[in-house]
Formats: structure tokens, sequence, C-alpha cells
């Protein structure tokens, strides 16, 4: 097992610059997720880190070894690819054994380890088949015995699981990280899916047009995103985003999103007139029906909002509804009866409003 | 206009008849016809003095099997095609190697391999011909340069080395095609193993050898068959460059054939023989096809 360290690494095609001088540090046997859109570089940086990629500026080390002219082959690195990459005429077992009969391993040592990985794998009876007479999942499967077969330094995985079907994604994704826990190795898994790294990552990287946007552990990353980006990007249904006015002065300060007021967390000051993003999450927004009571009572800190879409989930009902105008979703657990057109009010917690600079989008 | 309705169903685009149509009558005219009459044709005796031809099935099979001429000519005809098939198959399995790429300037070279394929094969030959000349061709005179033939030994003159001069012109000319075949194959194969392969520790080589090959064998297997079929029929460049000769070292089945033909206008022996080769052609193709379980 290795750490991997990047350092100013910068990588361009022909004019076009992908990545801009990333630093990284992935300490010894961590998990990393690299979590971003389609197109953020975070598939290059991975077979930058694999050796499939040249570096076109910056260092790539592996345990402070410098591995930028190093040669794909002697990084000692495992790698998952997203379509599996197997070899299609060899049988599941010539698959997994290809890395150690190149080396020349004895014939015994690469019985036992096809057989310690596939019975981790749960591979035992399908051994002698090929590729193509396997599901999906039994595939995956097999690209990853061929990577642990290895033992390798450093685990890459390039979205493993992105072929699959949603409940295969889900064992999957448990399979992975009990690998994981198991053999402790270095691990770097790109994805695009949000849930994926925030249930598998000890260290989530989300990136951006080859920026990393910020890094840390899932939990930091949800609770104090860093900017707007990451805000919106983490959490499903993303963070409810809207564009106020501060008004008022100190403790009386609110945030005015067309004609709503929001309330701003007491103990912060913000200048009178700045623009700002409110960003509050569903799950945040306290549902409940409007009666008669709420009215008369005037509740000064619920906002009032007209239901559009009701989507039940089984543990939680997810609301989309319409606040001054602007889209708005709330997250229940409580077994509301809401129907669309219905007048609801939106209690936002207070202590878990994000704010974001109106110009900047920086997290205030 | 013709309503669909008045015409009858085996007429229509419904029915596969009008489609297959003008295929198989061309196939009846020009493939089936001259088979079956060569197969009628073989089965008359023609006596030469009276120009007579006589039924008798057997004859000029019997004449066929006991005739050594036919024999030599399996033989030369078999080695002719081996040789020139792997010495076709290697190269052009390494030029499509090394135009396998996305880099500049290989476009071209793509395109610019492929003109030996558009000139006729008897012009091929002429040029050969010209090439092989003891007294001014370029490549006679390089090989008398490096010592590696006599003068008093021209290529197309021995027996020795006449069929190998003929071999080589058709490498020149037909190594472009497998390029071709080869080039598809290689482009068209996935990038991700080779990748997987680079991270599993393999070499260039040993890709080659473990992925490159075995992913491409039903291409290969392929261009085997068509080439392999094609040199069987080999006549172009013997006619124009040997003759058969010198004697009859370079005599393949097809030139066998002509020869009966045009010179002893035996043509229903002519045909015999020409049938074999065929037949060979077929009993060859076949177990190939066999053996390497090719679909199509």
């Amino acid at each position: 097992m290795a750490s991997v360290k990047i350092s100013n690494l910068q990588k361009r095609y022909g004019n076009i610059e992908v990545l801009h001088e990333l630093d990284l540090d992935v300490a010894d046997g961590r998990f990393i997720v690299l979590l971003g859109p389609s197109g953020c570089g975070k598939s290059t940086l991975l077979r930058m880190i694999a050796g499939l990629e040249s570096v076109t500026s910056g260092d790539i080390l592996f345990d402070g070894k410098r591995m930028n002219d190093v040669h794909a082959k002697d990084r000692n690195i495992a790698m998952v690819f997203q379509n599996y990459a197997l070899y299609a005429h060899m049988s599941v077992r010539k698959n997994m054994a290809f890395s150690m009969r190149l080396n020349k391993t004895d014939k015994k040592t690469i019985d036992e380890k096809v057989n310690w990985a596939s019975s981790i794998l749960g591979l035992d009876e399908y051994l002698d088949r090929l590729p193509k007479e396997l599901s999906g999942g039994q595939r995956q499967r097999v690209a990853m015995g061929r990577a642990i077969v290895r033992d390798p330094e450093v685990f890459l995985f390039d979205e493993p699981l992105s072929n699959l079907d949603a409940k295969l994604r889900v064992q999957m994704r448990t399979e992975i990280k009990d690998l994981h826990q198991r053999l402790n190795t270095t691990t770097v898994y790109v994805t695009h899916d949000q849930i994926e790294a925030m249930t598998m990552a000890d260290e989530v990287v989300i990136m951006r047009d080859g920026y990393i946007e910020q890094s840390g552990t899932p939990m930091e990353i949800y609770d104090h995103p860093n900017n707007l980006f990451v805000a919106q990007f983490i959490g499903s249904p993303s963070m409810n985003i809207l564009e106020c006015e501060v008004a008022g002065q100190g403790a009386s300060s609110v945030a005015v999103c067309k004609g709503v007021t929001l309330p701003l967390p007491l103990e912060r000051s913000f200048s009178t007139g700045s623009k700002i993003h409110y960003g509050i999450r569903p799950e945040h927004l306290q549902i409940s029906k409007k009666s008669a009571m709420h009215d008369s009572a005037g509740d000064q800190s619920s906002l009032s909002a007209t239901v559009r879409v009701v989507e039940p989930t089984g543990p939680e009902i997810h609301v989309y509804a319409s606040l001054a105008g602007q889209d708005i979703c709330a997250i229940t657990r409580e077994r509301l009866e809401l129907q669309p057109g219905e007048e609801i009010l939106l209690r936002p917690d207070i202590s878990h409003v994000h704010l974001f600079d109106g110009e900047t989008s920086n997290a205030l | 206009m013709i309503s669909r309705g008045s015409l009858p169903r085996w007429l229509t685009s419904e029915h596969p008849l009008p489609w297959l149509f003008p295929v198989t009558s061309l196939l009846v005219v020009f493939g089936l016809y001259p088979v079956l009459y060569s197969l009628w044709l073989s089965f008359y005796k023609r006596n030469p003095a009276t120009r007579k031809e006589k039924f008798l099935p057997s004859w000029n099979w019997n004449k066929l099997i006991s005739d050594d001429r036919v024999w030599d000519a399996v033989e030369i005809t078999l080695t002719y095609v081996v040789i020139a098939l792997v010495l076709q198959l290697v190269l052009g399995m390494l030029i499509a190697l090394l135009l396998d790429t996305d880099r500049k300037g290989f476009g071209v070279m793509r395109a610019l391999m492929t003109l030996p394929l558009v000139v006729p094969p008897a012009v091929t030959g002429m040029m050969f011909l010209l090439m092989y000349d003891s007294s001014f061709g370029v490549i006679s005179n390089s090989l008398y340069a490096l010592n590696l033939l006599s003068p008093s030994a021209p290529i197309l003159g021995t027996s020795s080395t006449a069929l190998w001069g003929v071999i080589v012109a058709d490498v020149w000319q037909w190594t472009p095609f497998m390029v071709l075949i080869m080039l598809a194959g290689l482009r068209a194969l996935p990038r991700e193993p080779f990748e997987a392969a680079s991270i599993d520790g393999a070499s260039g080589i040993q890709s080659f050898f473990y992925l490159t090959l075995p992913m491409m064998s039903k291409i290969i297997a392929l261009a085997i068959l068509i080439r392999g079929i094609d040199l069987f029929r080999i006549f172009d460049y013997v006619k124009v460059m040997t003759d058969s000769g010198p004697g009859t070292a370079t005599e393949t089945l097809t030139a066998y054939a002509g020869t009966v033909y045009f010179k002893t206008a035996n043509f229903p022996y002519a045909s015999t023989v020409a049938l074999a080769t065929l037949i060979v052609v077929l009993v060859v193709s076949s177990v190939f096809i066999k053996v390497f379980k090719i679909k199509f």
C-alpha cells in the first residue's frame, strides 16, 4: 500500500488545459472519491495516476517516489474500468490470473490467489466461463477480482458501477466498501454519483472544470459546502437556493427574496443591500398544512408556498412547491396528505441555513 | 399506377423473390452455368485428330488422376498459396500495426498504401519483369551487387528462383489488401482491454500476442480465406512473367488448364483441370472454415 501525492498537476490537450495545477494528498489506506459532473477532469486525473495519460506538468508521487515517467505496468496499481475491460477470449480464471501469468508467478500461487479472490467475490462457480456468459454484476466482480489478486499499492476505480442496474449498484457499493475495509488498500474512486461518493468515501474530492472545488469527509462537505456549486452538487434533492437581498440592520436583518422575508442567523452580521444566495436543504424545511390557526397566529418565520408535485419515496415524502415564483423542495417524514395546488407552510431551520456571496458564490 | 392488390404477392416487395432475382440471375448465368457446362464438357473425350467428342464420363477424370503434370501443378499451387499467404499476412499485420495510429500524416499513408491495388495484375507482372531483367532490372542488379544472385542464373529463368520471383510480385500487389483488412480490425478493437493489460503488467509484445491476435482471430481467418481462395486462382502473374516456365517450374493448376485449353485445344480436359482447381479450393476452404469456426 502507498500514499498518493499529487502536486501542481496540469494536463493539456494542445491548447486546451483540462486540469489546472491540482494538489491532492491521499494518505495510505484511505478511500477517496473524485466526484464531479461529466467533463470535470476526474477520469483524466485517475488515468494520469494510472499512467494511461501523460503528465503535462507537476508531479505524481507514490510514497514519495516520482511516478510521472514510470510506465503503467511498473506502477503496481490495479484499475477497474467502467465497462469492465475484461479479456473477452479468456475465461474468468484466466482473466484473473493474467497479471500473475505475465510476471511468471508459479501455478500453485496463481491458483491460490484466484480461488481466494473468487471466494471473496462469490465467483467460484463461474471460473471457467467466458465474460460474455456472465451478467453485468458478475462481470464487474471479475474486473474487481482481476484487480485484487494483484495485491496492488493503489486501487483505481473509474465509474465501476455506472453500467449496473440500481439494485445491483447498491449491492456492489457495499461489496467494494467491505473489500476496502478488509484489504485496506489506498483507493481512488471516480464517480459522478454523489450517493456513491457519500456512502463509500473516507474523503470526497469535488471537481469542476479541472479544478478541485472542495475536499473533505462526506459529512463535512454536506454540512459545510465551500461554495454554491458544491452545495448544489451534493445532496439529493439538491439544496434550495434563493437569490436574496439583505434588509435591515444587525440582529433584525433579514433576507428578502421577491417579497418573501427569510430569517437570517442572529450571530452573523450582514451589510444592508448586499446580494446573497440563501441555501436551505430540503430536509431542513419543516412542512405543515396551512390551517386557520396558522393564519390567525401570523407566524413570521413560516413561508407560505403552493404545492406543485408530491413524490412519496417510502421513508419520506418529497414536496416540490412554488415559493414566490421560485421552485423549492422540502422533505418530510410525516405522512402528510398533500394535494397539488394546496397551500402549505414551510419553516426553515435557521441553524442549517447556508449563505453564499451573491457575486463570488463562496460561502459566507 | 398499378395498385398493390393487382399483383400476385410473390411479385411484391413483401416477398423475398423480387429482391433475390437480380443477383440470383447473375450468379446463375455467370457462375452456375459455366460450372455445369464445364462439368458436362469433362464427361466427353475429345479426339485431337478428328476433333470429334465422345461421351465417356470417366475418361478425363482418370486421365487427371494419372497425369503427373497435374500433381506437380497441385504442389506448385499449394507452395505458391502458402508462401504468398504467409508473407502477405505477416507483412500486412506489421504494416497495419505501424499505421494504426491517429498521429498526423498517417491518414495519407493509409491512403497511399492502397495504391498497388489499383494496378492491373498483368501490368504488375510486366513491371516486375522489367525489374528482374538481368541486364538493367533494379532488383536483379541489386541482388547481383549484394552477391546474393549471379547474373548467370536470372531470377525468372532459374527453376529454383522463378516461383519466388512471381510470389514477390503477388506480395507487392496484394499485401495492401491485407493491410486494409487488418487495419479495419485493429481500429475496431476496444481500447480498454489493452489499457487493462498494460496496468496488469503486459509489454507491447505481450499485449499483441495475448490480446491483439486472439481478438483479431476471426478477422485474420476471414482474410486468409478471401486471399487464399484468390491465390489458388493465380494465373496472370505466371502467364505474363514466366508462362509457366522455365519448363513447368511455375506451372500452377490454372496455368496448366490454360495451357491445355489454348495450346492443345482439348476443351474437355482443360475443363476437368479447371474443375479440379475448384475442388481443391472447396476442400481446403471448407476444412479451414470448419477448423476456425468461421460464421458468415
